[in-house]
């Protein structure tokens, strides 16, 4: 860790759970997409009193700061969160892909096996580029095709309670465990 | 370091293969949220006054030709007209840097445009005409900074009064309020904001309301009263939870915010307007914040109306332009309690903004500041011109006048590049349900 990384990482503190609001943003739909099982599922498909933290990749992204750093945020919260067992009740996280013609059910499952999820972590696949469409229009997430396969956009995380509404949305300028854990911790507090 | 832990910070923002033009910090001033050029812009957006009279003589998203490689290099390449006048302000991109968020200050009229179809040629694809009423009152939407998935608008005033009693408004980059947030008691001016998201902390400036930036100069500079009723505040918040945490006195109408872009630098600078001094603002070893006056701007005998800053992308140059003597002077800020004058040039009769590219070669001046407040007759220059700055001087790339092209009077300016947003495809546009 280099001396400049240290710093920030001593000059920052998460908020307090709870002292702050997290004004809904934006409404999302109940979509079906397909899991790293091959079984359609609900997504978000929360239970009341859950939120989700959802992350858009796709597994041939290669640039470290892109998906990976996003994977990289997720299976964080997965650990911090599955220590954790009255929380873990709580938090489902999702990384949904932008590829569905590349990524099959079978690579997600690839995916989860090497993330190792100990919490409850979905490896989601739209059906299709209409269903992909329509999640990617939800969420607001914008994403251009390249020539070679490669999709650009801007990377996003996306925080949403059980009444389908996005919390809060994290980029690539800051993204930090312990706030998105605030923020859950705000949105689904502990009893 | 913890895996997914901050300090991606000013690196990756796009995945896939945009580092390739879009990496680090900003093109001078931009949110941190957003990704950047890098590289050569090949447009400059430029949001224009209407003048009656001149040409249509409505508002106008003119965009200029900036790429000596491509066609229409310092000429107006498209223009688009807003129906009326609307004191045409700022404004700036979403954090996909999709769409562009122009407001006027007047009206409080915003105006949204598609810049990623065809960044040659933007186009109008959203009108918002209720801020004032969703925002509870605020009024003169100026800064506009994105935030990821929505956008925060700063107001300069408020419906009640007419003052400069305002806030900060949240929209979601589909167009939809969110929240407002109002200035705190005692620091209830408002003007720019900036964020610094490794410290969770915003700064926010202050200037004056409605009733005084619609005034026109000369009336309003006589009137004692009146010249009372600028802000004299800048605000520390927490970022995250948008609550205030300290008001700093920066006396004469502080304005434009600009965060040192290095991660182990924790400042930023801010003019006064009315006093015509450089300010900085440092984080204390406490953590909390200390504005300190740095240095006069110009004739400390004549202050020059200082308008807008510019910090070049490695923190060591600070352009900062006075609209009374049309002059930009660039100060040498690598110890940033010492700046030092190191250049400076007249850029016209008068100069409000100035836009720099991130690699530090290429700057941007716009004439115009207010339609009330520009100078008249033959001084009532309208341009923008471009420069080259090879960290030493500036010298002429070219120049539009706004007034032979019958456009108006520029004010901000925005970067473009074409293939920014090219790709064989877009799942988000015209498919789904």
């Amino acid at each position: 860790m280099t001396l400049a990384l240290a710093l920030l990482l001593a000059l920052f503190q998460a908020p307090k759970p709870g002292t702050y609001e997290l004004p809904p943003i934006a409404q999302v739909q109940e979509r079906e997409l397909v899991d790293a099982s091959g079984a359609r599922v609900g997504f978000p498909g929360l239970a009341p009193g859950q939120v989700a933290v959802v992350a858009f990749i796709y597994r041939g992204c290669h640039e470290a700061t892109g998906c990976p750093a996003s994977l990289a945020l997720l299976r964080e919260l997965d650990r911090r969160v599955a220590a954790d067992p009255a929380r873990a009740a709580r938090v489902r996280l999702a990384c949904v892909s932008f590829d569905p013609k590349s990524d099959t059910p079978a690579r997600m499952a690839e995916l989860r096996d090497l993330m190792a999820p100990q919490s409850d972590w979905r490896f989601l696949v739209p059906d299709g580029r209409k269903a992909l469409a329509n999640v990617l229009r939800d969420f607001g997430q914008d994403v251009v095709e390249l020539e070679g396969g490669a999709k650009r956009h801007v990377m996003k995380v996306y925080l949403v309670d059980d009444s389908l509404r996005v919390r809060n949305v994290y980029a690539a300028g800051f993204l930090d465990a312990d706030l998105v854990l605030a923020d859950i911790d705000t949105l689904a507090p502990p009893h | 370091m913890t895996p997914g832990r901050h300090a991606l910070g000013l690196l990756g923002i796009f995945c896939a293969a945009m580092l390739a033009h879009a990496a680090r910090a900003d093109e001078t001033c931009l949110s941190p949220f957003m990704p950047k050029i890098t590289g050569q812009e090949d447009y400059v957006y430029v949001y224009t006054l209407g003048v009656a009279g001149l040409g249509d003589g409505n508002d106008k998203l003119v965009t200029l030709g900036a790429n000596p490689n491509r066609p229409g290099y310092g000429k107006v390449v498209s223009q688009v007209s807003m129906p009326g006048r609307h004191e045409a302000h700022h404004g700036d991109f979403t954090d996909d840097r999709r769409f562009l968020w122009l407001g006027g200050l007047d009206t409080s009229e915003i105006f949204v445009f598609d810049v990623a179809t065809n960044p040659g040629k933007p186009k109008l694809a959203k009108r918002i005409s209720n801020f004032v009423a969703k925002s509870g009152g605020v009024v003169g939407p100026h800064t506009f900074y994105a935030l990821p998935g929505r956008m925060l608008i700063t107001g300069l005033s408020n419906a009640k009064d007419g003052g400069g009693k305002t806030g900060m408004v949240e929209y979601s980059n589909a167009g939809e309020f969110i929240r407002t947030i109002w200035m705190p008691t005692g620091a209830e001016y408002g003007y720019d904001a900036r964020v610094k998201p490794d410290l969770n902390r915003m700064l926010t400036s202050s200037f004056t309301g409605k009733k005084n930036y619609m005034r026109p100069l000369g009336d309003l500079m006589g009137d004692a009263e009146a010249m009372k009723k600028f802000g004299n505040t800048m605000v520390v918040w927490d970022f995250h939870a948008r609550k205030p945490l300290q008001t700093l006195a920066v006396p004469g109408a502080p304005l434009e915010i600009r965060f040192a872009l290095d991660p182990r630098h924790y400042y930023a600078f801010t003019s006064s307007a009315l006093t015509g001094r450089l300010w900085g603002i440092f984080r204390k070893d406490d953590g909390s914040f200390e504005a300190v006056d740095l240095a006069p701007i110009g004739d400390p005998a004549k202050p020059p109306l200082p308008v807008d800053i510019s910090l070049s992308s490695d923190d060591k140059f600070l352009f900062v332009d006075s609209f009374v003597d049309g002059t930009v002077r660039v100060f040498d800020v690598s110890d940033p309690r010492k700046p030092v004058v190191v250049h400076e040039k007249k850029i016209g009769a008068q100069v409000n903004m100035v836009s720099q590219s991130w690699d530090g070669k290429r700057v941007y001046f716009s004439s115009s500041l207010l339609s009330n407040w520009d100078k008249s007759g033959a001084d009532d220059e309208q341009f923008v011109k471009a420069f080259s700055w090879d960290g030493k001087t500036l010298e002429p790339l070219f120049a539009v006048d706004f007034k032979a092209e019958k456009l108006g009077r520029p004010h901000i300016m925005r970067f473009g590049q074409e293939g920014f947003w090219a790709g064989t495809s877009s799942p988000t546009v015209g498919e789904g349900e």
